[in-house]
This record gives C-alpha cells, structure tokens and sequence, in this order.
C-alpha cells in the first residue's frame, strides 16, 4: 500500500494544536482565500445574489452582476495603479502570460520578430517563448547574475532594431528577487519599439508596483496568490500607451474583444476584493512578514552549511530560498513533509529529476538546486508556526546528514 | 511523492545508519554524491561453524528515500546471514518489497553495487 505522510493539511491561521498538523509556509505556490474575500465571493453564487450574466443587459440581474465586475476592474487597477479600462479579465497569470506575448507577437506579424526575456521566469513565459522561436521568433533569454538580479544594462545591450517585445517579472516566484522594472521600462522606452511585459503574479500586496508611473506596457496578475480564487487573473493592457494585442480566444467579444467568455463575476469580485485588501494591508503585512522571514532564516542559518539564495536586499519580504550542504534534495522534502508544508527547489519528480532551473541560471550546481527549499510566508504565518518550521527542518537536516555521513562545508 | 508504509518506517528510523569501527569489516561503495546518490555499507565479518557470516552492517546513503530505506532493510536482514557478495533479496524482489517505481530501479542497482562492492573488499583491520 502506497500512502502520503501521515499528518494532514492544516487550515491556514488556526492555532497549532497537535503533532499530526503541518505548518503552511507554500504562501507564493498559492494562498487561502481570505475569509473576507470569501464573503463576497458568495454573495455572487445563490439566486439572490449577483448571479446575472455580467454581458446581458437587457435586465437589472445582468446589470447588478455589471456593476460589481466593473468595481472589481477599478479596484484591481487601483492596487497596481493603472487605470480601470486597461484591465483585461482572464484565467490567471498563465493565460495573461500567454495573452501577453502571443498577443503581441501575432498582432505585429506573422514571425521573425525579436523578444528579451530572463532565464529565471516563470514557465508560464518561458513556453510560450519557446513556442514562439518554433514559429520563427527569436528570443534572447538573459542570464541574471549569482543574485538573480538582470542589470537593466544586460536588457539595453540585447535590444536589436525588430525587438518588440521585452517580459521580465517583477517578483521571482522561486526565491523572491524583485527585478527594477523601473531601470528596465527606461531602457525600454528608450528604444521606442519595444513593449515592455511585466509578470507580476506575485507582487500585488507584497511589493508595490505602479503600472501607469513606471510606463508599462503589460502586466500579468493573478488573485490567488493574493488571498483571492484560483481561476482568476488579468492581463494589464496600457490604452495611453497604444498597446495592440491580437485575440487569442473568440466567441463573444467580451473583454474589449481581447478575451472572449463570460466574465465569472464571482471570481473577478473575488479578485477585486482581494486586491484592494491586500494594497490596503501591504505596508503593515509586508513589515510583518519581514520579520518572521528574518526569525526563519536565522534560526536555520545556525545548522550551518546552509546558503540563501536570491540578491541580499532584493528580495521580497514573503520569500526565503535556502540550500542545504550535504543532503539529498527528495529526502529533505520527505524528511520535512510530515511538519511543514513547503517547496522544494527541485522540480524533482521520480521520472524527471530536474533541479530548479532558477537556481541552476543562479549558478548553484545540481546538488544544491535539488537540496533547497522555498519557505513562503503569509497573511496567517505566525512566531510559533516559523518557530516550529525550524525545529522540523533542522531535526530532518540533522538527521539526513548523519545518514549520508555528510559534514557541511568538508 | 508517495512512499509505502515500509519505505517511510525505515526511512525515518534507519536503525543500521552509520559506520562500523571494529575488527574484521569489510567496506564498499558505489555511486557519487555528485551524481546524487551514493551507498556505503560496512559489513563486519565473523566466523560460525568454519562458515563466515556477517555479524553486524552499517550504512551510510545520500541518497532518495526509497534508496536509504533499502538499505537500512539490507543491513537488517543480512545480519546473520551468509558472507556473500549477494543481496538478501534480489533487486528486482526489493522493488515490489518497497514498491519502488521502475524509473529508479537504477537506484536500487547502486545498493547492489555498493554491497558486492563491501563484499569484496578486503577488511579495513584485520581482527587482532
């Protein structure tokens, strides 16, 4: 009989109570959805709620589901400063990835096109890039330096004459290196023609960005990373700027025909709620969060032969990316599965043992990518909950290390 | 991943874990931590009825848990046993055991390796 490790899945923010419970600190993978969010998510749901299809206004249901899904865009807009109309309703962060550059790339031609990205984004960038070089783009993929900070220099020195479109992320999703948009959008704007897309999926409410100041073209958001509903995002399309995009999908003409379907009202007032809480908190939650990401990393900082990844001073308060000398990277994820529930720096699977391809461009060699861990703390992470993540992974880590005869930094 | 219930029992209370000092032990190793997986067992090697026999075996594995679980049933079970560069069961037989999936068969081959490799070599020290 094969089984999972025996404790279950605790509920975010309540207390911890008993040995069988696992602490949540897999917050960027992706976050409860806030009590509060959660509220107005099912007041859209049931018959006497907004249930009315947001395109038919031929009646008040129609019209009341309208009107929250437009207060939903101005309050999405509002928290990355962008204005309402530029909001475009999708799925996630991976279908405004998609939207974004295959949006871009079909509307200005058919192939030969040049794009700029990074060798640490998202996947959800780096296949589409990669399905657009079939079709006969050309993609330069920038190595970030042993930080996994890109210098704004490596962006201008790639830029060629056909460059239309550059995508670099905000917050990296793996170990929290905040990139300067603001240098990047300035040697972008530079060159004149080439856009500039922004995955921000794991900014809004963590670290400010501001869409319309810093002159972004596009924006990739997502609400469940932001204690909204999976299944909800948005593209950021900038109309002062002139940014033209070619549907992907069709069949209603919603969304200023960029993304035809019914809008799910639910989740996008989901999203809206979620968003404007989360701009509303960030400055206290992200002051909070620092600390206990500071309290995490000295506490595992005294096992020894322990490495951080990610820029000193640039990274977001929410993420903390740590090696480990001298264990397996499965067996520590195993090791610390039953206590706490985290992410492994290893897309390690027992068919495809592929470190994380973040910390290879980072320059960490094989072993240490597969031996790292993504600590992700959030809204409910709490003193005792970090306190008892450090007491799981250095019993694991000790206890792994003592197996493999391994001595830190021999 | 999932594990069966005897994989996490002797990956989280790998009792053999360790290295053995005394007389008459025999050691061996395969694989590379570089490489991600790497197995040592020390086997000490005692005398019964003019046959030889392992007395005691200790492991040491960076490696999976699957991997370090099959060697501490390994260094269990072939204590007492006869002192022969053969496992106690075979690879494929210890798979089904800990219910391992075949793409890391390769993996249970490096325990094989590292026990014929203890096997037969010679002792660390000989007994006084």
């Amino acid at each position: 009989m094969t089984v999972a490790p025996q404790p279950g899945p605790r509920r975010a923010g309540a207390s911890m109570t008993g040995p069988r419970q696992t602490v949540y600190l897999d917050y960027a993978a992706t976050t409860p959805v806030d009590p509060r969010v959660a509220a107005r998510i099912a007041e859209c749901l049931t018959q006497q709620g907004a249930f009315g299809n947001p395109g038919s206004t031929s009646h008040d249901y129609g019209e009341a589901a309208r009107a929250l899904v437009e207060a939903a865009r101005v309050q999405v807009a509002a928290a990355v400063g962008a204005a309402p109309g530029d909001i475009v309703w999708t799925s996630g962060a991976t279908e405004a990835n998609n939207l974004a550059l295959f949006g871009v790339a079909n509307y200005q031609r058919e192939s030969g096109g040049h794009i700029v990205t990074s060798r640490t984004e998202h996947k959800a960038v780096l296949d589409p890039c990669r399905e657009l070089e079939r079709r006969g783009w050309r993609v330069t993929y920038l190595k970030p330096g042993g930080g996994g900070l890109i210098d704004p220099a490596q962006v201008a020195a790639a830029l060629q004459p056909d460059t239309l479109l550059v995508s670099i992320m905000h917050v990296n999703n793996e170990i929290g290196v905040v990139q300067d948009i603001a240098a990047i959008a300035a040697v972008c704007a530079a060159h004149g023609t080439a856009r500039l897309h922004v995955d921000a999926a794991q900014s809004v409410g963590k670290c400010p960005l501001d869409f319309a100041g810093l002159g972004l073209d596009l924006l990739s958001l997502s609400a469940h990373k932001s204690y909204g509903p999976k299944g909800a995002g948005a593209l950021v399309v900038s109309r002062a700027r002139g940014v033209q995009l070619k549907a992907l999908q069709f069949g209603g003409g919603q969304e200023r025909n960029l993304r035809s379907g019914t809008v799910a009202t639910h989740q996008v007032v989901g999203m809206g709620a979620a968003f404007e809480l989360a701009a509303a908190e960030q400055t206290a939650e992200t002051e909070r969060i620092a600390l206990l990401r500071e309290r995490l990393w000295r506490g595992l900082d005294l096992l020894g032969g322990v490495l951080r990844n990610g820029e000193p001073g640039h990274t977001a308060a929410q993420l903390l990316n740590v090696s480990f000398e001298g264990v397996e990277g499965e067996s520590l994820l195993a090791a610390v599965r039953p206590c706490i529930a985290v992410s492994t720096g290893s897309a390690c699977t027992s068919s495809n043992q592929e470190p994380s391809y973040v910390l290879r461009a980072l320059g960490r060699d094989d072993r240490l990518a597969e031996s790292s861990l993504r600590f992700s703390l959030g809204r409910f992470s709490t003193e005792a909950e970090v306190d008892a993540a450090i007491d799981a992974v250095s019993r694991a880590v000790t206890r792994l290390r003592r197996v493999a005869g391994s001595r830190p930094g021999a | 991943m999932n594990y069966s219930n005897l994989t996490w029992q002797h990956f989280n209370n790998p009792a053999c874990a360790g290295v053995l000092t005394g007389a008459a032990v025999r050691r061996g190793a395969a694989g590379s931590r570089a490489q991600g997986i790497w197995v040592q067992f020390d086997v000490q090697i005692g005398a019964r009825h003019q046959e030889s026999i392992v007395e005691a075996v200790r492991f040491l594995a960076y490696a999976c848990p699957h991997v370090i679980a099959v060697a501490d049933w390994v260094a269990q079970k072939a204590a007492g046993g006869p002192s022969e560069p053969v496992l106690p069961e075979s690879v494929s037989a210890l798979r089904e055991r800990f219910e391992v999936p075949i793409e890391k068969l390769g993996r249970l081959l490096i325990v094989e390796d590292a026990w014929i490799a203890a096997l037969s070599s010679p002792y660390l020290r000989e007994s006084a």
